[in-house]
């Protein structure tokens, strides 16, 4: 009977969370959401902020002397006050230092870990809806450790994410015990989870998890919601009446509502990866597409560049000129299939084969393993290996490489983090470099950003970035360069933008007989390890974005004394933002570190998107190697910011389509 | 071009499974646009419509609430081929769809979507009004009860005869009316005397409810549905409205058209009566009677206002709908804004993915050439409607100005602004595009702000003479010849007639031969008769005195002009020519003479006016002159005077209000010379016709005049004006 009603209630909470549709204000809707925020929030400023900390580092003695029990008693008696104010809504500061207070005790005693002055602000902060800009190694783990059992009480389901599985699990492991003295069960989800158990973690106050794991779970339970808008219409939809019993038939949603988010690197999973797209697919039945696919890839292949056709590589386009269309509509005369005989369906299929041609490259966006092909995700250098791209592009890639054409798939669902994340009615978040992301994150999830001070001053050495003529030259100066610090015994970690580069640096290593690791989406079973081993004295650590973030590479004494982890980063990323974070992994918690960036005026950053102003430049040097002017920096900079730009536009669109979507459409 | 059309759509899954169906009391009529079939779903419930092409509709057609979207698709794929719709377009057709309530889905609906749905709404319809403050609408009740009683009424009429019966009856009452075009415009003078302006709004309000009756018994007689009437306050006057929005799904062309033209119909048809009416009850020269004023009223209203606003296609009334459906181009207005909009995309930014709302090129050209003719006519409007508002009621002029400025100029520009900022058509050109926009704005602004224009101003005067003298027989005779006549110009000495006295030849012959007889007396006396001889030279002295004296009457029978110029009649209004033969008393008037080198202008100027004249300095600018009576003839001039000043009364009462002219006399002054505010007083001499024509100024004439000033830009030009015009009102 509980169970049933537990799961009615989840499906409830399931269905109210699925309706709220938050929208981004328009026009004048916009300045006056913008005037409510502001007038909301006006209170929440760094002087109260510090003011308040100052306050409940003041409490401390007197919690401290709390015996074990009469300290279990307080955290009990607070709960409740916290489950209380669940309904009035109101805030009771007093109550509040309290709670933070003490949950800071509870961090001290059961981890070891005196949270300090910066890192109350900063949950306080989270508390009220902030996400904070903390500098990396400032303990962000600990400090989302001391707002989530708060959050927990108030709310009562706190999903915490983290950026990967082994960091979830990490934390709420070592969090179990703050936790449990705070009365909420913590758990993790973690890919390999059976459905069951995960209904075990999603019924527990704090949950662990990527974004990509909630999301992926949040999608089933509406896949299985169907359209169903009403809660009676989804008890049946569920039968949730059936035997519980079975896996899957009849046991309700598994999430019980979105209630309250706290996401570690905001910036990247609200921004970045805001638009990513999650899909749910399941392969449609085996149909004799192989074929067609494979027939488009050929006629691509004949067709010239240029006077066939032409290849916007920004847009990832193609356009047929009048030759190519002409000579493929000979080409194809031949061709048995019948989907040919519609040309603008064939059409659209050659075209495809000349984007996944010229657009995508192995080693960049993809990987062949195991004669499959699997996409490499952009942002975190991972794959993701049951995601595939839509509408034929996936194939098209397969036929390219002369793989096994898998099957179309076919769509049941798709969000985006950015849909997701605003279904949450309470949103706050970590990051360690969120600014130039404000305006955004203001607009589109209406939160606004509270940068907290650091405990300890950053010593990291940035060092001017390296400028060259052509690629060759670049990577000649950035194993140069590795080789130096090596002899320093300094610990090096060498930031690549994709498998292949990371690659090309290991040969050439290699080739000089350099020792080094590689870190990249095919050794992903070593991770741990290797960035275990980073930052040892003399270590050289070759990675993708999968050392960029959530990643924390602890000094040895031997690299310590020699100066620290230099990081080289062998390109600029697409937003300065990733090039920020990639950096960010030297220096932290007060260590010593230094970071170079090295570019050339043949990067695809520049290729792309400043293809003109670059391709005159290289033509009017000769150097191979130029020396650091504010020009040739802004060059690079204004190629970064077209690209954060058409990034930026590329994040509305999809906002609006989503709004499109969520009210022109039912369910 | 396909690439803008692709087959897939990344959201396709939401509508994949949903099997919707047209909501049952859903109407589709067919239409038929310049040769090509449309269909028309009507919810009569909502009044919503949605217009499909015969595929999307064949697509829309096989939604029964039991085959799903993606079935009904590939159905449509299989039939048409690459003409089908792509799923992207079947995506926004479903949602829009769904979202006018004509589809109905088989899940619940969703309460929180209804409502918001329901509140963007309301938000719309308070945008729009807010936009049009001009038109701010009132809906009142149902008119449907009355229409069904009505409609069967008047439906024996409502044929081809009756309309033939109706033109037959308007012409008749036009033919009657017309020829007595003097009476009307007496009685026209006599309709704008502020006594009648109640009684016009009165019969306005009438005749406009007879005007929408009409649409409402049209469209019911093709079986519309005429769910609201109400009143819109246009320009501060109620004018009633109905919704006849139902006509939108008629399928006939025609039938369409009667509706639209059914007010104005009905209108006219009133205002035959009216002109029959006041044919019997006006009666020339007596103060016209109550019941003529109505009937004239009337007439007015319901043939005036109908040809200017209704029947006029270029605002959103009647004529609009009509020509709308005439031309076979639906949404007139929104298409040829989107038109020009595509066109200055195209061609002015060369933006190559812009898409044009038609391929039709006969409809294209329709679009475009609408789409120019109503942006002028808006400006057009703006400044006549706000400048009339403003000259009678300044303050709500000036708040109805800014808030039409900000509506049709501001806001547009505004969205011109985002969308340049914003507009993700452009993303990837956003410089050159914003470049092209600059460097237009630019242009513009250096048409208006820098190329100098030639500036006039107008003022109206009255010609004054500063010499003019009486011309008068000097002597008493006939007169026997006539040298000049009125119209001449003269010398002066010149000899105007000439007279004729046989008395005086006769007295001077006496008298000389009295001097005649004189002299020999005193040759004879001079050596034998001192005595004698010296009076004898008293004599001579005499009668040389009486010859002189006579002489001198003789010669005043010759009547000379006193000074130069041009003969002008006098006082008794003769010409000299006429005078021949005739008796003349000595001192009798005959004509005058006008010296035109002395006439001059008199003018009362606005400070605001009289100011850029006053720092401009005489020769700064030049006069030219026109007289009222004869406006072709142009006449030179130059400022003698202007005397900025502090005079309140007029030179002449013909430059006041009361008197014809256009000075704002002050109400208290019966006689009308005393000016409402302060005028200078500026002189104009120096008048000089153009080359070979004459002109006499006599006095108390009234002239137009018109100043040259320096050519300067028309934006300060422009401003000059706007602040004399707030100047002008704001001290009232």
């Amino acid at each position: 009977m509980t169970q049933a009603v537990t799961r009615y209630t989840a499906l409830y909470e399931s269905l109210r969370s699925r309706r709220r549709r938050a929208e981004v204000p328009k026009g004048l809707d916009r300045i006056v959401a913008a005037a409510t925020l502001a007038a909301r929030d006006r209170g929440i400023t760094l002087p109260w902020l510090r003011a308040e900390a100052a306050a409940i580092d003041a409490m401390a003695p007197e919690i401290r002397s709390h015996s074990e029990g009469a300290l279990d008693q307080v955290i009990s008696d607070l709960r409740d006050a916290f489950i209380r104010s669940r309904h009035s809504g109101a805030r009771d500061y007093p109550t509040l230092r309290r709670a933070l207070a003490v949950v800071r005790e509870v961090a001290r005693r059961e981890t070891g870990e005196e949270p300090f002055p910066v890192q109350l602000m900063a949950a306080l902060a989270m508390y009220h809806g902030r996400v904070v800009q903390m500098f990396t190694g400032e303990g962000k783990t600990l400090t989302g450790s001391l707002v989530a059992p708060l959050l927990a009480w108030r709310r009562r389901h706190v999903h915490v994410f983290t950026v990967n599985d082994y960091l979830a699990r990490r934390d709420a492991q070592s969090r179990a015990g703050l936790y449990a003295r705070c009365l909420c069960g913590v758990g993790a989800i973690q890919q390999d989870m059976g459905e069951r158990e995960r209904f075990g973690v999603y019924a527990l106050p704090i949950i662990y998890g990527t974004p990509k794991q909630i999301t992926a779970d949040w999608l089933r339970d509406q896949i299985r919601l169907g359209r169903q808008t009403t809660a009676w219409g989804g008890r049946q939809a569920m039968s949730l009446a059936a035997d519980p019993g079975v896996e899957g038939a009849g046991a309700g949603p598994m999430i019980p509502g979105l209630r309250a988010a706290l996401v570690d690197e905001a910036d990247a999973v609200l921004i970045d990866e805001g638009v990513v797209p999650l899909i749910i697919a399941r392969a449609r039945r085996a149909d004799e597409m192989g074929a067609v696919y494979l027939r488009a890839a050929s006629i691509a292949a004949q067709l010239d560049e240029g006077p066939d056709y032409s290849i916007d590589h920004v847009r990832r386009q193609a356009e047929l000129r009048a030759r190519g269309r002409h000579r493929a509509e000979g080409l194809l005369r031949a061709a048995p299939e019948p989907i040919f005989r519609a040309r603008r369906r064939a059409e659209e299929l050659i075209r495809l084969a000349l984007v996944a041609r010229h657009c995508y490259r192995k080693g960049h966006q993809y990987q062949a393993v195991d004669g499959r092909v699997v996409i490499v995700d952009e942002y975190t250098g991972r794959f993701l290996p049951d995601r595939s791209w839509e509408h034929g592009l996936h194939q098209s890639v397969e036929a390219k490489e002369g793989l096994d054409v898998t099957a179309d798939r076919e769509t049941l669902a798709r969000m985006s983090f950015q849909r997701f994340f605003r279904s949450y009615p309470f949103l706050c978040g970590m990051t360690g470099t969120v600014a130039d992301a404000a305006p955004e994150l203001r607009r589109v999830y209406a939160r606004k950003i509270v940068e907290v001070p650091t405990h300890r001053p950053l010593i990291r050495v940035q060092m001017p970035t390296r400028f060259f003529r052509s690629a060759e030259a670049k990577w000649a100066g950035v194993v140069d360069s590795i080789g130096e610090m090596h002899r320093a015994g300094r610990p090096v970690l060498v930031g690549t933008r994709s498998i292949e580069s990371s690659e090309q640096v290991s040969r050439r290593l290699e080739a000089r007989g350099i020792a080094h690791r590689v870190l990249n989406a095919n050794f992903d079973k070593e991770e741990a390890e290797l960035i275990a081993g980073a930052g040892r004295r003399g270590a050289i650590t070759v990675a993708t974005n999968m050392a960029g973030r959530g990643t924390d590479i602890k000094l040895d004494d031997g690299a310590r004394d020699a100066g620290g982890l230099h990081i080289v980063l062998t390109e600029m990323h697409t937003a300065k933002r990733i090039d920020r974070q990639f950096i960010g992994r030297a220096g932290r918690q007060g260590d010593p570190g230094s970071a170079q960036t090295f570019v050339s005026l043949e990067d695809e950053l520049v290729r792309l998107n400043t293809p003109g102003l670059a391709a005159w430049v290289r033509r009017a040097i000769r150097d191979e190697e130029l020396p650091w002017s504010r020009r040739l920096a802004g060059l690079f900079r204004l190629a970064q910011r077209r690209a954060e730009a058409r990034a930026r536009r590329n994040r509305a669109a999809v906002l609006r389509q989503d709004d499109w979507i969520e009210k022109n459409l039912p369910g | 071009m396909a690439a803008e059309r692709p087959t897939f759509s990344p959201l396709w899954h939401r509508v994949r499974a949903m099997t919707p169906r047209l909501r049952p009391h859903c109407q589709i009529t067919r239409q038929h646009y310049r040769g090509r079939r449309w269909h028309i779903v009507h919810d009569p419930t909502s009044n919503q419509f949605y217009r499909l092409s015969p595929i999307a509709h064949e697509f829309v057609a096989m939604l029964d609430g039991r085959r799903t979207v993606e079935e009904a698709w590939n159905l449509t794929l299989q039939a048409h081929g690459d003409a089908a719709p792509t799923q992207p377009e079947v995506l926004e057709l479903v949602g829009q769809m769904y979202n006018s309530n004509l589809l109905s889905v088989d899940t619940t609906p969703e309460t929180e979507q209804l409502l918001r749905r329901g509140r963007e709404r309301l938000k719309r319809r308070v945008q729009q009004q807010a936009i049009g403050i001009m038109y701010l609408k009132l809906r009142l009740f149902n008119p449907d009860r009355f229409l069904a009683w009505l409609e069967p009424i008047l439906r024996p009429i409502l044929n081809r005869w009756g309309f033939l019966a109706w033109a037959a009856f308007v012409l008749w009452a036009m033919y009657r009316v017309l020829p007595r075009w003097d009476e009307l415009a007496a009685q026209f003078r006599t309709a704008t005397d502020p006594s009648n302006w109640v009684w016009l709004g009165v019969v306005f309000v009438i005749i406009k409810a007879i005007h929408e009756t009409g649409h409402g018994v049209i469209c019911k007689r093709f079986g519309g549905q005429v769910p609201e009437f109400g009143a819109m306050l246009l320009v501060l006057l109620p004018a009633p409205y109905v919704d006849a929005s139902a006509t939108w799904a008629f399928p006939g062309k025609w039938q369409r058209i009667a509706v639209g033209a059914g007010g104005m119909i009905f209108e006219l048809f009133v205002a035959g009566i009216a002109a029959h009416v006041w044919l019997a009850a006006y009666t020339p020269g007596i103060a016209s009677g109550f019941t003529a004023q109505l009937a004239f009223n009337a007439m007015l209203t319901a043939s005036v206002s109908t040809v200017l606003f209704n029947a006029n296609p270029l605002m959103r009334f009647d004529g609009y709908y009509i020509l709308s459906d005439l031309l076979e181009v639906p949404n007139l207005m929104s298409r040829s804004m989107k038109m020009l909009q595509y066109l200055s995309q195209r061609y002015l930014f060369v933006l190559r993915d812009a898409r044009p709302p038609t391929t039709d090129p006969g409809e294209a050209w329709t679009l475009v050439i609408y789409g120019v003719a109503a942006g002028v006519y808006r400006v057009f409007l703006f400044f006549a409607i706000t400048l009339y508002v403003m000259g009678k009621l300044f303050a709500i002029g000036l708040v109805l100005a800014l808030w039409t400025a900000a509506a049709w100029f501001i806001l547009p520009a505004g969205k011109l602004v985002h969308w340049l900022a914003t507009g993700p058509q452009i993303a990837e050109h956003r410089g050159r595009t914003i470049g092209i926009t600059a460097g237009a704005a630019a242009l513009l602004l250096v048409v208006f702000g820098a190329v100098p224009v030639p500036e006039h101003r107008r003022a109206g005067g009255v010609v004054e003479s500063v010499h003019r003298s009486g011309v008068f027989f000097g002597a008493e005779g006939f007169v026997i010849a006539v040298h000049k006549g009125v119209g001449d110009r003269v010398e002066a000495g010149e000899p105007i007639l000439t007279c004729d006295n046989p008395e005086l030849r006769f007295r001077l012959a006496t008298a000389r031969a009295d001097l005649a007889e004189s002299v020999s007396l005193e040759q004879q006396f001079t050596t034998t008769n001192p005595a004698g001889a010296q009076v004898a030279r008293e004599a001579i002295k005499f009668r040389r005195e009486v010859i002189a004296a006579v002489q001198e009457r003789l010669d005043r029978l010759v009547v000379r002009a006193p000074h130069a110029g041009v003969l002008v009649e006098g006082a008794s209004g003769v010409d000299p020519r006429t005078l021949v033969g005739a008796y003349a008393r000595q001192g009798q008037g005959i004509c005058d003479v006008v010296d035109t080198a002395s006439t001059r202008v008199v003018s009362t100027l606005d400070t605001a006016l009289a100011l850029p004249l006053y720092e401009l300095g005489a020769g700064g600018y030049s006069v030219d002159v026109r007289p009222v009576s004869q406006p072709d003839l142009l006449i030179h001039g130059r400022t003698a005077r202007l005397i900025p000043g502090a005079q309140r009364r007029l030179p002449h009462a013909a430059l006041g209000y009361a008197g014809g002219g256009d000075v704002a006399t002050d109400p208290q002054d019966r006689q009308g010379t005393t000016a409402a505010r302060a005028q200078t007083y500026l002189y104009v001499e120096g008048l000089e016709p153009e080359a070979g024509a004459t002109w006499l100024g006599a006095p108390g004439e009234r002239v137009s005049l018109r100043f040259a000033l320096p050519s300067r830009p028309l934006l300060s030009q422009w401003i000059d004006r706007l602040r004399r015009l707030i100047q002008g009102r704001a001290d009232v």
